[in-house]
């Protein structure tokens, strides 16, 4: 070879190197994407455990908020806004799970294929609904006429799970095969016997990780509770014909106030709720997961 | 066969009798009834938000978009400020948060090693379970102060020749704070649906491109990209969707101003946080269908956006032939 | 599969058990709130919400009523009584100013305080204001701390050389409402450009959701300024301006200052309102502090709940005015009281 032949090798070399600059780079910079995504996660969780782990105490679960300008050794908490949350999207769960399941129902089961697509566009649409439209939606449906109250608040958290719910239902009575449907009908089963009581069944794992997204999802709305629910007498309550007191109403009306005590409540309250919506995201996961390997263990 | 032809199959055999029928008919009927219900509960929302807008309407008419006078006392009013403020912070966010999700989706499904996938998955996950009015809290209070303090001061000594990064601000609560904030918001969201469709090219065609003698990021550029660019788009598309119905976050960290303005770092107002901070009070029915008006162009444009989030994806799903 | 079967009959009975439990707590839960004494819900301005707060525990003592308080700003406070949401509404302006507003309320005036002016400048006490130069400053016609206009009215202080940060209220309030008032008063710019109103569309600066928020934002930002009960700002520990009066005195927004412009007006208007913004140049006025205001409760002609809401008023009109002075709030002029008890006469159930 001549000294002309080895000089082709040169050229590409140094293209080469470039490209790998250029890959080496897009490499580090994905991996910072990664860190900062990671890192502003730590940053907020951080600052939250901070702040808030502070005011935790026993008082905080038991007593319920008396107010910014308490005398002093008034011992108070957020017994209230916790109680409140349980119950009202305890009610939103009640209300939008039967009606999730049914949709996905007729969906899955009876629905010819262009009301299928009506109705799926039909959630998708819902999806999309500002929590905040929804709550004004809500406000002049129902509080206009009827005042807050604790119902009107489950309805509007149970407005933004259904989506959820449902189609969270539709993919898992999907992954149902045919054949069970045919085994059920064949030994003579009506077919609402077959749905209910066969198909159905086999995915309480899905809609049970649906629900349970879908409530880590509302707990921690505020916005369609600000019209619906948020002009809570104090003292703790259970019952939904009042406006109850929220976690997610108590942490916005807090950050307004500029006292120390207020704000070491808010910060509170944030851990408590992250922390049940981490807990319940985690507990959808571990459901997804088990429910997903039974259903192939059953039909391999 | 689908499932609706095995099960329709069944009631046309004479077999289930009369108590099977009436059982049949009653599950119809009632999921048939909650199909519906969807329906007429989005109808019912559309009606109600458009009803409740309507005084505004006759009042402002069209022009209401445009116009951007806010003013309580001469009962004036106009969302051209705020609309401008909803697509300034929720165009800022998606430019801000693109790139860092597609670079985390590609870490997550390319350059991670195995082990560290999905525990980093199940934090980005967690980044998007945070409820709004936390982020908003700690956007407030531990956020604001350190942009105020550190960072734009810095951003203005250092790109002040643009007019976004104007005179520094002299409070924590502004438009470039709401920015901020609703990136970190949107981020998840944009990064997960990147991640699955990422994960979704098929391999043959990326060993492919390697064999070839691409670097890895060639095979990215060439193959990955273009692959899932219609998922990608609707992705984006859907957090663009999600920093405009943003009410909470932004309502406290904005600076609640209505107007007009280029500089960054001045409060401003967004059609979401608008309505949350002032339908508890407002002083007068024109105003609260004011409010309502603004709720109506929100909801109209969070429907567009929706919609165009699945006709692109049903685009490239039939342009690919099949599932994406 | 039957292991199945046994799932979905069992999680149906324990979905059936929750359900009970939860219809039987919440029927229990209406039965507790109906324990002997009687409630009464208000909703409404911020000004007046220390003082409500702190009759909360002298009523139920006293009077055995649960008194329970909603501080969602004057406009809440009047939207929730016109929607008979709430037993009573709290405001600072007057239900004239609100539209609608509540044509079947009386209004009872039945506090009595200032709005103070507070600033944020380290190390600077007992600053001078007067009312023009704060038009301009709301305005965004003087942005420096160093500027010419301050400078002179605060011979001797050092001002420095700080961007001026305007904050004020982001919702409807009655103390907007008073503050808007004053500066219409005192300036003809204002009163043309913005006017006075509960909300207003303001030229400059940033808006807060409440008083406590408008505190904290000036508290929190050097060379802020903005505009609050006096309580919030002397809870606070904020600097208050003494403003000058129309005798040209500068005066603390304290007792002194708040009863000698009480008597401006002793009369409520038929509606039930009293102005005593600016008063005018006068011997009598001499130590007036131009920027006080009554607040009012607003209450239904009709309630079921009139029993109740008579004992509340009448107490706080009267017994609940000692718990005022502690919070600068100063005690109704014994005229305004009269007023106010034949106003409460009209509340029937």
């Amino acid at each position: 070879m001549s000294a002309a032949d080895l000089s082709v090798l040169q050229r590409p070399n140094d293209r080469l190197r470039r490209r790998r600059v250029v890959n080496r780079l897009m490499e580090v910079l994905a991996w910072l994407a990664a860190a900062a995504a990671v890192f502003i996660l730590g940053v907020v969780i951080w600052s939250v455990a901070k702040k808030g782990a502070g005011a935790l105490s026993l008082d905080f679960f038991t007593k319920s908020y008396v107010g910014a300008f308490a005398a002093d050794g008034v011992k108070q908490g957020l017994a209230n806004a916790l109680v409140g949350t349980f119950v009202v999207v305890g009610l939103a769960t009640a209300m939008a799970l039967p009606f999730g399941i049914l949709i996905a129902v007729y969906v899955n089961e009876y629905a010819p294929r262009a009301i299928r697509s009506v109705v799926n566009l039909t959630l998708d649409v819902l999806v999309g609904v500002p929590a905040i439209v929804i709550g004004i939606f809500v406000f002049s449906l129902l509080v206009v006429a009827h005042g807050q109250s604790g119902y009107a608040g489950a309805f509007a958290l149970a407005v933004i799970m259904l989506p959820f719910v449902a189609r969270a239902t539709i993919e898992v009575l999907a992954l149902v095969p045919n054949s069970l449907r045919e085994a059920a009908l064949g030994v003579g089963a009506p077919r609402w016997r077959a749905t209910l009581g066969i198909v159905l069944p086999q995915t309480i794992g899905g809609v049970l990780t649906g629900a349970t997204l879908a409530v880590a999802r509302v707990a921690g709305e505020t916005a369609p509770l600000l019209f619906t629910c948020s002009l809570a007498a104090p003292g703790t309550h259970w019952n939904p014909s009042q406006p109850l007191q929220t976690i997610p109403v108590a942490i916005f009306e807090l950050i307004e106030q500029a006292d120390e005590t207020s704000q070491a409540f808010a910060w509170a309250a944030a851990l408590v709720l992250i922390l049940f919506i981490l807990f319940a995201s985690l507990g959808a996961r571990w459901l997804a997961t088990r429910s997903r390997r039974k259903l192939e263990r059953a039909f391999r | 066969m689908t499932s609706l032809d095995v099960t329709a199959d069944a009631a046309r055999r004479p077999f289930p009798g009369r108590r099977a029928r009436l059982g049949d008919l009653v599950l119809q009927g009632a999921a048939g009834i909650a199909a519906l219900g969807a329906l007429v509960l989005v109808g019912l929302i559309v009606w109600k938000v458009i009803s409740g807008a309507r005084l505004a309407m006759s009042t402002f008419g069209l022009g209401f978009v445009w116009h951007v006078r806010w003013d309580p006392v001469h009962n004036v009013f106009g969302g051209g400020s705020l609309l401008y403020g909803t697509v300034v912070t929720s165009v800022g966010a998606l430019l801000l948060a693109t790139p860092i999700a597609l670079g985390i989706a590609l870490f997550l499904s390319e350059l991670a090693p195995r082990w560290i996938r999905g525990p980093v998955t199940a934090l980005v996950e967690t980044l998007a379970a945070i409820p709004s009015v936390v982020i908003g809290l700690w956007g407030l209070l531990v956020l604001a102060p350190i942009l105020r303090d550190h960072v734009n001061p810095a951003l203005h000594s250092t790109l002040g020749f643009i007019p976004l990064f104007g005179e520094p601000a002299t409070y924590g609560s502004n438009v470039f704070t709401a920015i901020i904030v609703l990136t970190i918001m949107i981020l998840p969201i944009i990064a997960s649906i990147s991640r699955e469709l990422f994960q979704a090219v098929p391999a043959e065609l990326k060993e492919g491109a390697l064999g070839l003698g691409t670097t890895r990021w060639e095979m990215i550029r060439g193959v990955v990209f273009p692959y899932s660019r219609g998922g990608v788009a609707a992705a984006v598309i859907l957090g663009f969707g999600r920093a405009i119905g943003e009410a909470i976050a932004v309502a406290l960290v904005i600076g609640a101003v209505t107007g007009v303005g280029i500089n960054f770092f001045k409060p401003g107002y967004t059609l979401a946080s608008i309505i949350a901070n002032n339908y508890q009070g407002a002083s007068s029915g024109v105003e609260t269908s004011a409010l309502i008006y603004c709720a109506l162009i929100l909801l109209v444009f969070s429907i567009l956006v929706n919609l165009l989030a699945q006709f692109i994806v049903r685009r490239s799903a039939r342009r690919l032939g099949g599932q994406p | 599969m039957p292991r199945n079967g046994k799932l979905v009959r069992s999680s149906l009975v324990v979905a059936a058990v929750a359900g009970v439990a939860a219809l039987v707590v919440a029927t229990t839960g209406t039965a507790s709130a109906k324990v002997a004494g009687g409630s009464v819900n208000g909703a409404g301005s911020t000004f007046v919400a220390p003082l409500v707060s702190n009759w909360m525990s002298p009523v139920q003592q006293q009077l055995g009523i649960q008194l329970s308080y909603n501080a969602v700003g004057s406009g809440g406070g009047v939207s929730a009584i016109t929607n008979k949401q709430a037993d009573f509404g709290a405001s600072d302006a007057p239900l004239s100013q609100f539209n609608p507003t509540c044509s079947s309320c009386v209004q009872i005036p039945w506090a009595l305080a200032a709005t103070g002016v507070i600033y944020n400048l380290a190390g600077l006490q007992h600053l001078h204001m007067t009312g023009p130069v704060l038009a301009q400053i709301y305005r965004g016609k003087i942005t420096n701390w160093s500027s010419p206009a301050i400078k002179k009215i605060n011979k001797g202080k050092s001002l420095p050389d700080k961007a001026i940060t305007v904050v004020h209220r982001s919702d409807s309030s009655g103390t907007t409402y008073n503050f808007t008032d004053y500066l219409s008063h005192v300036s003809s710019g204002w009163k043309s450009q913005v006017g006075t109103g509960t909300s207003v569309n303001w030229p400059t600066g940033e808006g807060e959701k409440g008083s406590s928020a408008v505190a904290g934002a000036v508290r929190t930002t050097p060379g802020a300024i903005g505009y609050v009960d006096v309580y919030y700002a002397v809870h606070n520990h904020l600097g208050l301006f003494l403003m000058k009066n129309r005798s040209g005195n500068f005066v603390q927004p304290r007792a002194k200052g708040i009863l000698a412009a009480a008597l401006l007006d002793t009369h409520p208007k038929k509606d039930g309102s009293l102005s005593i913004v600016n008063p005018p140049k006068s011997r009598k006025y001499r130590n007036a502090y131009p920027i006080c205001t009554y607040t009012y409760v607003d209450v239904q002609k009709s309630s079921s709940n009139a029993t109740n809401i008579k004992k509340l008023l009448t107490w706080a009109i009267t017994k609940g005015q000692s718990y005022g002075p502690a919070l600068i709030f100063e005690p109704l002029p014994k005229a305004v009281v009269t007023f106010d008890k034949q106003q409460i006469k009209k509340i029937h159930s």
